[in-house]
């Protein structure tokens, strides 16, 4: 099969098994492809994306939505799910609509590429891989160094009973170096990461100059002291701010979770979070975002919407129904991890526009605080509107000044709090968007980018 | 799902065209299943899904050159001959360039159903998933309804009923049935008084059973930590002893345990010698893959070697590592079936699209002198008991956790007092020899073990945590 569109005859067959049943049905199939070299010193191993395919049906049965699923796109398969979920719905078609408006977009569309993932093929990839790993060993002390270089292509068709006919593929290119040292037992490890929607170009960024740096910074850890805790001023690096725009204030923002009473944020939209400075976006069409999209998983457009619009919270990221619901259009944010998955509202690319700060002024503007740098993590709480982020290391602030390295911290406190207390945003120079995923509670994961320049605010502080 | 449903193992079906066609040692993990989800809205049905009919086979090939093994492997979802022929031949491409040090591999023999004993079918799912699920939905919901100011905010059930099958070119072929059931609830606490804002406990847990009766026996609770979070305050800042429970420890022991005591981190030289010392003396663990109901259990690792019991930590000294087939032979140790197919960083409820590594099963902590949940606080002066994290973030390559505390209590006077909330608690579980450590700090550990997930334990005090708080 050369495109899922090979496959449409037989998901509109199967689509017409349903549609006597329900007011509204759709099909997304999906497969993706892609290859991924890792290599340390002990062991290189290629492997292929796993070749799944397959397709998942949604329909209105007057009350909520049903959906079957299934692996493999040949027409039997294709149909056994169809009259599974015919089997779910009621005899009589029922007065409710489904909630919202249905998309009936036609479009192709697929990743600008510079250079394909194809003139990488395994052999090239494990002789480039093995060049970073080298780059790493080459600073005396660094013990192994873990290198991880993958494309993958996820492809969807998505068809429905309201005209909708979307295919689109997107190219996502990532690369990560990870020098690690030991001592006595104590092991330490900086990481380098590079991600993008786009092609091989996305690995340029991955330069000797910054995988030396990296492995000196994991040496370095090993002699680093515990970080100071408790509350205090904190800087957090690109990558870590748009870390915060996505799981500290981000997931607040998916209209799913207000429409359930379990966003901190439902009260105040409309109202002043944060300065002046400060504007967070999320943003499906960014250019190369890792999230990026074309078309969400209900149909809808990827669009640019603003979260936080200086300093005021002016929107929500809608699905059809949270749109219904409160009066406003789709925004483009309904996304499955796969075709196995239910489909939720999420973000896409989501980030902190820059502003005007250089980082020596939030330095001196700190004074004494820490300095955050290489985000590894966070977890939401839509509900009550804490924070949770953790990072791989940092750098103490003393009298204003950028002191000694620490090792890995976390970062908590209340988000509101938090924007309140943004003394500054930095500038455009420092601007990363970065590659990660992000899971709705602790399942369906999906590629989500994030962005962000230097910001200057408050929070707890402790080990991780 | 029956057995005559499901058809025949997977991976035999794909074994069959590899056999005679491609060169040994191969080997084939095959995985069929169904999967059904209820996803709540509050207290209604927000959405139905099911059945998900998921078939799928991870084929790996061992191909020796000189001193390394070339390792190569597929995964995919087409059991047509020419869907496994282009497979084999990506993974055969993969395998050229592919290298780990071992110039053999110690892939299992032998043929054979279940072990007795290994209790892994929730067997009223697997009758009738899609009534039994809704059965338990419903009874879920009927206990948290009549609660003033209480309400289920989100949440799901999500059940799958899974066929596993394992063959390789030594003539093993093996297979076993399992449910795996993942439950996701946030409970809502609101109304008033004045000024208190909304407060959440969520529940997120794995069992192999519809933990129906487990509800029924934790709603109370989750319903009085949502109510007290309301009132919570910030922790405090400092050292502490800290007391963790089951359901915290089971984010942070299996992960970086797991890994650390691996012939994986063993070969990166991360893993602790056998005979070292990593904890303190009353510190008994072991490795248990043939646990009843555990989420880690199975009758075979996903290799197909027979699982069993193996101790890991003995009165706090490494007692032994943990060898899947190619680590074993790297390092010509016996084979502890500790393979296991998992994302890296995330649970699935379907594992054929991963290679295995070395990781542990269940692991089982021996129960201390610490007493019951009261008696192991009572020296406490100044403490906290954390309830829940966000998230700990186990890293199993630094041995470090750490996250904000969700739900907690002060510990003072040797009683639980005040609810917390915010703030972090976190640090090395292991670490060099004469570094701080939490399995080095241990205070005490409680009498009473119960199971969580992949994780049998007591409550355990640590002493001197660093708590960041306001």
């Amino acid at each position: 099969m050369h495109s899922l569109r090979d496959a449409e005859a037989d998901l509109r067959t199967a689509l017409l098994h349903v549609e006597p049943r329900t007011r509204y049905v759709e099909v997304m199939a999906e497969r993706s492809r892609g290859l991924r070299v890792r290599l340390d010193k002990n062991a290189t191993v290629p492997e292929a994306t796993p070749h799944l395919a397959g397709a998942v049906f949604r329909a209105w049965d007057g009350n909520r939505w049903v959906e079957t699923a299934t692996t493999g796109l040949e027409g039997a398969s294709l149909e056994k799910a169809a009259l599974a979920l015919r089997e779910r719905l009621p005899s009589t078609l029922g007065e409710r609509a489904p909630p919202g408006d249905a998309a009936s977009h036609k479009a192709d569309r697929s990743t600008r590429v510079g250079r394909p993932p194809s003139e990488l093929p395994v052999d090239a990839r494990v002789d480039y891989a093995r060049t970073l790993h080298q780059w790493g060993l080459a600073t005396p002390g660094i013990e192994n160094v873990f290198v991880a270089v993958e494309d993958r292509e996820d492809e969807r068709f998505f068809l429905s009973s309201a005209g909708a006919n979307i295919h689109q593929r997107i190219t996502r290119v990532r690369g990560s170096v990870a020098p690690l040292a030991l001592e006595n037992g104590k092991v330490e490890y900086d990481f380098l990461v590079v991600g993008a929607a786009g092609g091989l170009e996305v690995l340029d960024e991955l330069t000797q100059t910054n995988v030396t740096e990296s492995a000196r910074t994991a040496l370095a850890l090993l002699q680093a002291k515990s970080p100071p805790t408790g509350q205090m001023p904190v800087i957090l690096d690109s990558g870590t701010t748009g870390t915060f725009a996505h799981e500290s204030f981000g997931h607040g923002t998916e209209a799913d979770q207000l429409l359930r009473d379990r966003s901190y944020l439902k009260p105040i939209l409309g109202e002043v979070v944060g300065p002046e400075s400060l504007t967070i976006v999320d943003d499906g069409a960014y250019p190369r975002g890792w999230g990026e999209i074309f078309f969400d998983d209900e149909g809808h457009p990827a669009q640019k919407t603003v979260l936080v619009d200086k300093g005021r919270f002016v929107e929500v990221l809608h699905d059809r129904e949270s749109a219904a619901a409160m009066g406003r259009r789709p925004t483009g944010n309904t996304r499955r991890a796969d075709f196995l998955s239910r489909p939720f509202v999420r973000m896409t690319n989501t980030y902190v526009e820059p502003r005007d700060f250089s980082l020596e002024e939030l330095v001196q503007e700190a004074k004494d605080g820490v300095l955050l740098e290489r985000a590894t993590s966070g977890i939401e709480d839509p509900m009550g509107g804490n924070m949770q982020l953790k990072v791989k290391r940092g750098r103490r602030i003393v009298r204003g000044e950028l002191g000694e390295l620490l090792p890995s911290m976390a970062l908590s406190g209340r988000v509101l709090d938090f924007l309140k207390a943004i003394k500054g945003v930095g500038r455009r120079e420092y601007f990363t968007s970065d590659s990660g995923y992000c899971g709705k509670g602790h399942t369906d994961i999906l590629p989500t980018g994030t962005g962000g320049s230097y910001l200057l605010s408050e929070a707890v502080v402790g080990p991780a | 799902m029956s057995s005559a449903e499901a058809g025949p193992p997977v991976a035999s079906v794909v074994a069959e065209e590899l056999r005679g066609r491609v060169e040994p040692p191969w080997e084939v993990f095959g995985e069929r299943a169904q999967h059904f989800e209820i996803h709540l809205n509050g207290p209604s049905v927000e959405m139905v899904r099911g059945p998900i009919a998921l078939t799928g086979y991870g084929i790996r090939l061992f191909r020796p050159r000189e001193k390394v093994m070339g390792v190569g492997f597929s995964a995919g979802s087409d059991t047509a001959p020419a869907s496994i022929g282009r497979l084999v031949a990506g993974a055969e491409a993969n395998a050229r360039y592919s290298s780990f040090p071992s110039s053999g591999v110690n892939l299992p023999s032998g043929n054979g159903g279940a072990h007795p004993g290994a209790e892994l079918i929730d067997r009223r799912l697997w009758a009738d998933p899609t009534t039994a699920l809704s059965d338990a939905v419903e009874s879920l919901l009927h206990l948290l309804e009549g609660r003033p100011g209480i309400a289920p905010s989100f949440g799901s059930l999500r059940a799958s009923l899974v066929h596993t099958s394992i063959a390789n070119s030594t003539g093993l072929a093996r297979s076993y049935e399992h449910t795996v059931v993942d439950s996701e609830v946030a409970v809502k606490a609101f109304g008033g008084p004045e000024g208190a804002a909304p407060g959440e406990y969520w529940v997120n847990r794995r069992d192999r059973q519809l933990p129906t009766e487990a509800f029924r026996g934790e709603v109370d609770g989750w319903c009085d930590r949502a109510e007290r979070m309301r009132r919570a305050d910030s922790p405090p800042n400092g050292a502490f002893p800290v007391v963790l429970p089951p359901p915290v420890l089971v984010d942070v022991l299996p992960a970086i345990l797991g890994f650390r005591l691996s012939g994986a981190a063993r070969l990166r030289k991360v893993a602790p010698a056998v005979g070292s010392r990593i904890g303190v003396d009353s510190l008994t663990i072991s490795d248990d893959g043939q646990l009843p109901f555990g989420s880690g259990s199975a009758p075979f690792d996903d290799e197909g070697a027979r699982t069993s019991r193996h101790p890991l930590i003995r009165a706090g000294v490494v007692a032994h590592l943990l060898y899947d087939a190619l680590h074993s032979a790297a390092f010509d140790s016996p084979h502890t079936a500790s393979a296991w197919r998992a994302p890296a960083f995330f649970s699935s409820w379907f594992h054929f699209p991963f290679a295995p590594q070395p990781a542990c099963s269940n692991l089982v902590v021996e129960p201390g002198t610490g007493g019951s949940d009261a008696e192991l606080i009572e020296g406490i002066d100044d403490g906290l008991w954390v309830d829940q994290l966000g998230y700990a973030f186990p890293d199993p390559l630094s041995g470090a956790f750490g996250g904000e505390i969700r739900a907690g209590y002060r510990i003072r006077n040797g009683k639980l007092a005040e609810p917390v909330r915010g703030g972090t608690v976190g640090g090395p579980l292991v670490a060099g020899e004469g570094e701080p450590s939490f399995l080095s700090s241990i205070g005490a550990i409680g009498s009473h073990p119960t199971l969580v997930a992949d994780l049998v334990c007591p409550p355990i005090r640590f002493n001197g945590v660093s708590v960041a708080g306001a």
